[in-house]
């Protein structure tokens, strides 16, 4: 197990180095000198020459990247262009409650996906329930999800606070009645498309063999159904929320910014309004190694999950 | 399950209802969609039927002017998604080898990047407009529709007309002109659907940012933005566009999904 991780993290390295050079550079170049930008349309060429000099812009971009890199490693990622404060400060506080956000989405959506779709009484009622869910949950985009939500939950009946975060330190409840409709609104996309996936795997699980002796033995229905055909056809649905994972970052990043959630995806837009670079740059780095763990954590569960799978 | 038959003839049915809405926009909108007034949010009445905006425009006006952006962007992008996948596609399954491994690999890491975020960054760096918002959403979506057609030829690859076309001595790029393509031309159909479907998912979300069309431009997900705001005076100046958004997005997406 441990080599497989090693190896896995050693794969995924090049990956790593290759994304964050093409953005780096593809960043920079189209952004231009940003000392001019700092400094305003009224400085003086000279101002903008000396401050580009000091923060070390004139140099060529591969050597501006190494040492980004270099710092980066060593946890320094630079400051805000637009507050001046240390990105790093900025930006790890942040990252549990996207983690947060996006771990409980994946759960929600996980969990009731495989349970609606393995139930088997009143089947017939439940299966395009749903199958419609699903449908809305893959085409109604996160914004108009979250927004509905809030005018129903908390402008029309006042059950839920609009927007906005309570941490752990307020309370368990005030937190959880903070997170119900961002995880909700997150969720419905992967509901819909778990199930999808989920769906295919369960028909074909259910012709199996070993569910007809499970079923000629005497288990009720309900049992044949959660404890020979649900474990048999959740693998999909795990490989599934590997390739998720990244796109999951782009739904946490809309969903952040309509129920206004302190985490890393508004952080994110509000730096891209702003084109403050260097935060730009460590979230979306972030993202990218977010998305080679996750990847990598989702393989591993897949062998747990199988034991018939070993990679090497 | 009937419903599931009749999804495409359900999806073609809220297609051609905003394309009748982009079409026609000039007649059934009852005002001018940027022509602002002094009454500013207005609830919906029977003058104005969604009510007004922050800007005293009528709401429903612009919501059935904004299908015009969404269904320009969309398709536009689209085909350019579909002009650059599907030769990537058609190379890497039918070709295999070499150009496979190599095709997969940027395929694959396209694929594991949230488009959205990379949509973003794009369009924050180029700057918003519509024709760049095409060409980006183009880009970011070619992946999921090269990995498509990638898969159908490379199973069209082994069957035997194919491989009597190899032995008498056709060339690569007439078998995949002659054979390949038109066995793989319906997956392409299909999947053009569902790539104009989650462009305008996209571009309504990074309108939604604050990074879409520019206003005046009446444009539905900065409409939600804008009513956000004003949710409680109009819920309608959010949840109109929204839901149109949303329905378009299915309509799409019914006509195109083979699965479920």
């Amino acid at each position: 197990m441990l080599t497989l991780v090693a190896r896995r993290l050693l794969l995924a390295l090049p990956n790593l180095v290759l994304i964050s050079a093409l953005l780096f550079f593809s960043v920079s170049g189209l952004l231009g000198n940003p000392a001019g930008m700092m400094l305003g349309q009224d400085a003086s060429p000279a101002a903008i020459a000396e401050l580009a000099h000091k923060m070390g812009f004139d140099r060529p971009l591969y050597m501006q990247y190494l040492s980004w890199m270099g710092s980066a490693l060593t946890g320094d990622l630079g400051r805000s262009y637009a507050t001046n404060e240390s990105v790093a400060a900025a930006l790890l506080p942040r990252i549990p409650i996207t983690a947060e956000l996006a771990v409980l989405a994946i759960l929600v959506a996980t969990l009731s996906a495989t349970i609606l779709n393995s139930l088997t009484v009143a089947r017939r009622v439940v299966r395009p329930v749903a199958a419609i869910m699903g449908i809305f949950g893959i085409t109604v985009p996160n914004f108009m999800l979250g927004i509905s939500l809030i005018f129903l939950f908390s402008v029309r009946l006042g059950w839920l606070p609009t927007t906005g975060w309570a941490p752990w330190s307020d309370g368990v409840l005030e937190h959880l009645r903070h997170l119900l409709l961002p995880v909700l609104t997150l969720s419905a996309f992967y509901f819909g498309s778990f199930s999808l996936v989920y769906r295919a795997e369960y028909e074909m699980v259910r012709k199996e063999l070993y569910v007809r002796v499970a079923r000629a033995k005497g288990l009720s229905e309900t049992a044949v159904s959660f404890k020979h055909v649900l474990p048999n056809s959740i693998l999909p649905v795990i490989t599934y929320i590997g390739i998720s994972l990244g796109q999951l970052t782009g739904g946490a990043v809309v969903t952040e910014t309509v129920f206004s959630v302190p985490g890393t995806g508004s952080l994110f837009v509000n730096a891209i309004l702003a084109r403050d670079f260097p935060v730009m740059l460590a979230v979306s780095m972030l993202i990218i190694l977010g998305v080679v763990l996750m990847n990598l954590v989702a393989d591993l569960l897949y062998t747990v999950a199988n034991p018939r799978i070993r990679f090497t | 399950m009937i419903p599931l038959r009749a999804k495409p003839a359900i999806g073609l049915l809220i297609i051609a209802a905003a394309c009748l809405a982009a079409a026609a926009a000039p007649m059934l909108a009852p005002y001018d969609p940027t022509q602002t007034s002094l009454l500013a949010l207005n609830p919906p009445s029977a003058a104005h039927w969604l009510g007004t905006d922050e800007l005293g425009r009528d709401i429903l006006s612009r919501v059935l002017y904004g299908a015009r952006i969404s269904l320009g962007v969309g398709i536009g992008a689209a085909a350019v998604a579909t002009l650059l996948g599907v030769p990537v596609g058609l190379g890497a399954g039918y070709l295999g080898g070499r150009t496979d491994l190599l095709a997969v690999q940027v395929i694959d890491l396209f694929i594991a990047l949230p488009g959205l975020v990379l949509a973003l960054i794009i369009t924050a760096m180029v700057g918003p407009s519509i024709r760049n918002l095409i060409l980006i959403l183009g880009f970011v979506m070619w992946p999921a529709v090269a990995r498509m057609v990638r898969g159908q030829a490379f199973a069209v690859r082994e069957s035997v007309f194919v491989e009597a076309a190899r032995a008498v001595g056709a060339q690569s790029g007439w078998i995949i002109r002659r054979h390949v393509w038109p066995n793989v031309v319906h997956v392409v159909a299909a999947q053009f659907a569902v790539t104009i479907a989650f462009a305008i998912f996209t571009s309504s979300s990074l309108s939604f940012l604050g990074l879409g069309v520019p206003p005046p431009t009446p444009d539905w997900g900065g409409m939600v933005r804008a009513g956000f705001d004003y949710l409680i005076v109009n819920p309608a100046m959010s949840l109109a566009p929204g839901a149109a958004v949303a329905l378009t997005v299915a309509g799409f997406y019914l006509l195109g999904a083979r699965d479920s």
